[in-house]
């Protein structure tokens, strides 16, 4: 489909836009009039709100309204992403007196300035009924609920074969289990909004992934037509399945903005971040695996336990990509839900695929290790081409080649595996470490809408969002090649429900989602204009010989095997409508090998990671260099999860412990050495048109895995949990 | 719940006038004592590009320069830059809009992704290359390390910020 080379360097299209500060983020909006919110919040885990005092914060100059209670009929719950609604979660607050979770709003607080509305916000007191909270996997009290038992068929245990009786069979087995602690996204950009009335329309300016179940969420929730709702989301500032759905502020925002007559924008503290928005849940992993002695894994058995919130069910697929990593005909996989008094817990990158790969990656080091075999060569000898829960293809797999060109890339061929075996000079302790990842290969419905101008200018609206992943670049760079026009004359228009359709952007489907239908415009476009099916363009030409001064066309996708016309009314309403990664006569994952190598500090044990390689199979790269640095970022996520990122639970009063940018630990410049990224870019000839999977999450899965092993590597010992921390060195 | 029956002055009681210079503007106002610069420079003078990302001085994404000198916006009181010369990201790229040679080198190396860390980023930057921070990579590495970026882009940061400071190129903003 195109005349210039692939291999031709696209810059990030907004990345000018980015440098100078041009780029407006959704609470950059500074409207005439505006006001300014915030949120007072619980101050217990548990319980019920007895009696509320506003009077100081009333008192507080400049204050506009404080709201404790929405009125009757004002505001109704949205219902929860995974349970046919649009929020994070189902509970709404400001509707009852009841608290679920410490840091849940108790009132909103409107002023002139920040400063008067964090002020008077601080001053809103209330007194409270409190009862017993469970806040974590082992706490007195949960509710373990088995999840084959209570949720659709979607989310039923993964089995292939007779995984224990194969275990009894096997010459080997080795066991773990694994503890994965809360963690939180924390994009750089805080959630909020600007909310503001025109008349009876609402237009909602948010950085999200989900402008479509913002919009249709907030028509459920006050009661009107999502017609008469706009959201506004072109840019977000990161997002990391945080914002992937309805915050419990916004409708909040909208009500304070109809009430005072004026917009208003809330902008959540990163503390609140941390308390009244999703995260990432704690699970623990038991893995079995059962293997002869030249290292053919025969059999595993993957069972999870994983929290999730009193009010909602958050959905585990762990075992989903276990299943997948290696050609193990017998599995048995089996997840159960575990309810805390917390916030429903929900998407971090690589949600289940990283803590998953660590556990099951780390087993299968144990293995290699116990067998006296290279881990590499193992994986290799265990690589597989069907689907061993299906029995199916797999669309595309290049596993095997991950692995030769990241060991070669990496030198592993001068590792010598006997752990502690490698130091430096000074006693540095040396350790690599290999693992492997997968993400499944999902795709959603979008539409696409291409307006070719008579001035050659084209101007691309397609369902999707710019977290920083690329699709702006991914898009423009696709149409320019299609029709030999530079990216630079495409506008991309996402993330705006003034356009088409918006699904979630989330689950790496955001590229195959998009493209494809991008594809299929530009067939139609080309129809459109009478010109050739592929080759260069001369589109200006071409739409002022048709008399106009605009020739618009649209086109849809939908995954293969989803019924269009159910998925394409779902994506009109705003809700998730994600295929895969099971189609008809295929399976699709993308898959990534990582190398690692460690040095641990002599004395005080410190744990750095000075160089990484990293090579993914996302099918054909549509963006290289954005690619790359999605690839380079899911490594450095990687870094931070192994070695950093906990949420520290508080085990007497609920919620988190370190909850600011100081003391959860995120990766920062100096904890980043050489990471050295490669694509094996062969289209996959499946999935779609373009030959695109995802790669924004896969790119994260199996990094903690491999630097376990590389832990193991230097010093012989295995550390089930994660972060692994000085303490656990010198221990 | 309630509303207040009047209409609120703008400014507070015990409102403090301040003159002071942001990029190539005067700017007269009356400020709040506790009024942060970042909010004054978003919220009252529109000036969006510098970034709340914690409002407490953990994350960088806020880094404007005051007299040449790197701060955090968001933990200086907007009182405090009274007769200074306060430059942001908007004011970083030539009066033709044409781009300095760091943001440029930003591009180049594709240093960001969202971008909502990238001006603390590029204002962290040049100031680190005038303190003579940026000669080799791990110093740039730590002095660079109060800006935090999510996306995970500081392979491309260093690369950005070691081109330029090889060059020279830094000084022209800086002042």
């Amino acid at each position: 489909m195109t005349a210039i080379p692939p291999t031709l360097r696209t810059e990030r299209v907004d990345a000018r836009d980015k440098v100078t500060g041009a780029v407006r983020y959704g609470t950059d909006r500074v409207p005439p009039g505006l006001l300014h919110a915030a949120l007072a919040v619980a101050t217990i885990a548990k319980g019920r709100v007895t009696s509320t005092d506003t009077a100081a914060a009333e008192a507080v100059p400049g204050v506009r309204l404080v709201l404790t209670r929405a009125g009757e009929g004002e505001l109704a719950s949205a219902g929860f992403l995974l349970g046919g609604g649009y929020g994070f979660q189902s509970l709404q607050p400001l509707m009852d007196d009841r608290i679920a979770y410490r840091g849940q709003p108790i009132a909103i607080v409107v002023a002139d300035t920040p400063v008067a509305a964090t002020e008077a916000a601080a001053l809103v007191t209330a007194t409270y009924e409190t009862e017993q909270v469970s806040l974590d996997l082992d706490a007195e009290g949960v509710e373990v609920v088995e999840q084959a038992a209570t949720l659709p068929p979607m989310f039923a245990d993964l089995v292939a074969g007779d995984a224990e009786g194969t275990l009894a069979d096997c010459d080997v087995r080795v066991e773990g289990t694994y503890d994965l602690p809360v963690q939180h996204q924390n994009p750089m950009e805080l959630i909020g909004c600007v909310a503001e009335w025109e008349g009876d329309d609402l237009v909602v300016h948010e950085g999200s992934q989900n402008s479509g179940a913002i919009r249709h969420g907030l028509a459920a929730q006050l009661g009107i037509d999502a017609e008469r709702i706009q959201v506004i989301s072109p840019y977000v500032g990161g997002g990391f399945g945080q914002k992937n759905s309805l915050q419990p502020g916004t409708a909040l925002a909208a009500i304070a903005a109809r009430r005072t007559g004026r917009p208003v924008k809330l902008v959540s503290t990163r503390m609140q971040v941390f308390h009244n928005a999703s995260f990432r849940p704690a699970s623990r992993h038991r893995v079995v695996i059962g293997a002869d002695r030249d290292g053919t894994m025969r059999a595993a058995v993957h069972e999870v336990d994983q929290q999730t919130s009193r009010h909602d069910l958050y959905p585990g697929s762990y075992t989903e990509i276990t299943a997948r990593l290696y050609g193990i005909p017998n599995f048995r996989g089996h997840q159960r839900l575990v309810r805390t008094d917390v916030q429903t817990p929900g998407y971090m990158r690589a949600p289940y695929e990283h803590p998953a790969a660590f556990a099951f990656e780390s087993t299968v080091d144990d293995l290699a290790h116990q067998l006296g075999l290279d881990p590499v060569a193992m994986r290799l000898a265990n690589d597989s081409t069907a689907d061993p829960i299906t029995g199916q293809p797999f669309s595309s797999r290049h596993v095997t080649e991950c692995l030769r060109r990241g060991a070669e890339r990496f030198g592993w061929e001068r590792r010598t595996h006997e752990p502690g075996s490698m130091r430096a000079a000074d006693g540095t302790r040396i350790g690599w470490g290999v693992a492997l990842g997968a993400y499944k290969g999902a795709a959603v419905p979008a539409v696409a809408r291409i307006t070719a101008s008579s001035d050659g200018g084209l101007r691309v609206e397609v369902g999707g969002h710019e977290m920083g992943q690329g699709i702006r670049t991914a898009v423009a760079r696709t149409v320019a090649l299609d029709l030999g026009v530079p990216a630079a004359d495409i506008s991309v228009v996402v993330g705006d429900t003034r356009s088409v359709p918006q699904h979630l952007t989330a689950g790496s489907w955001g590229t195959a989602g998009a493209l494809p239908a991008v594809g299929a415009a530009l067939g139609e476009l080309r129809k459109a204009l009478g010109l050739a099916a592929d080759g260069p363009a001369d589109v200006a030409a071409a739409v002022a010989a048709t008399g106009q001064a605009n020739v618009e066309v649209e086109a849809t996708y939908t995954a293969p095997g989803q019924p269009p016309e159910i998925v394409l009314d779902r994506l009109r309403r705003g809700l998730p409508a994600a295929g895969g990664p099971v189609y008809p006569g295929f399976t699709a994952f993308s898959f990534v090998a990582h190398f690692v190598e460690v040095r641990i500090e002599p004395v005080i044990g410190r744990i750095r990671v000075p160089r990484v390689v990293s090579v993914a199979d996302c099918g054909r790269v549509a963006s290289p260099v954005t690619a790359a640095s999605q690839l380079r970022g899911g490594v450095v996520w990687g870094i931070g999860a192994a070695l950093r990122e906990a949420s520290e639970v508080d085990p007497r009063y609920g919620g988190f412990l370190n909850a600011d940018l100081a003391e959860y630990t995120i990766p920062v410049n100096a904890d980043i050495g050489d990471i050295d990224v490669d694509f094996i870019d062969v289209p996959d000839p499946l999935l779609n048109d373009i030959g695109v999977k995802g790669l924004g999450e896969v790119s994260m899965v199996g990094v903690a895995g491999a630097i376990g092993n590389a832990i193991f590597h230097a010093t012989g010992k295995r550390f089930r949990h994660l972060p692994i921390r000085l303490d656990d060195l010198l221990g | 719940m309630a509303v207040p029956n009047q209409a609120v002055p703008t400014t507070v009681a015990g409102s403090v006038p301040a003159a002071f210079q942001v990029n190539d503007r005067l700017v007269e106002l009356d400020l709040d004592p506790r009024e942060s610069l970042l909010d004054v420079l978003r919220e009252r003078l529109g000036m969006t590009g510098t970034k709340k990302g914690c409002d407490h001085g953990q994350c960088g994404a806020c880094t404007v320069h005051i007299d040449g000198r790197r701060v955090v916006s968001c933990l200086t009181p907007a009182v405090q830059v009274r007769g200074t010369t306060v430059t942001t990201i908007e004011g970083v790229a030539g009066p033709d809009r044409e781009l300095h040679p760091l943001q440029q080198a930003f591009i180049d190396n594709d240093a960001l992704q969202c971008g909502y860390c990238t001006p603390g980023q590029i204002m962290s930057g040049l100031a680190c290359i005038a303190e003579g921070h940026a000669d080799t990579d791990d110093r740039a590495r730590e002095y660079l390390s109060g800006n935090l970026c999510r996306c995970g882009a500081y392979e491309g940061i260093i690369a950005a910020v070691r081109g330029c400071s090889a060059q020279g190129t830094a000084e022209e903003v800086s002042g």
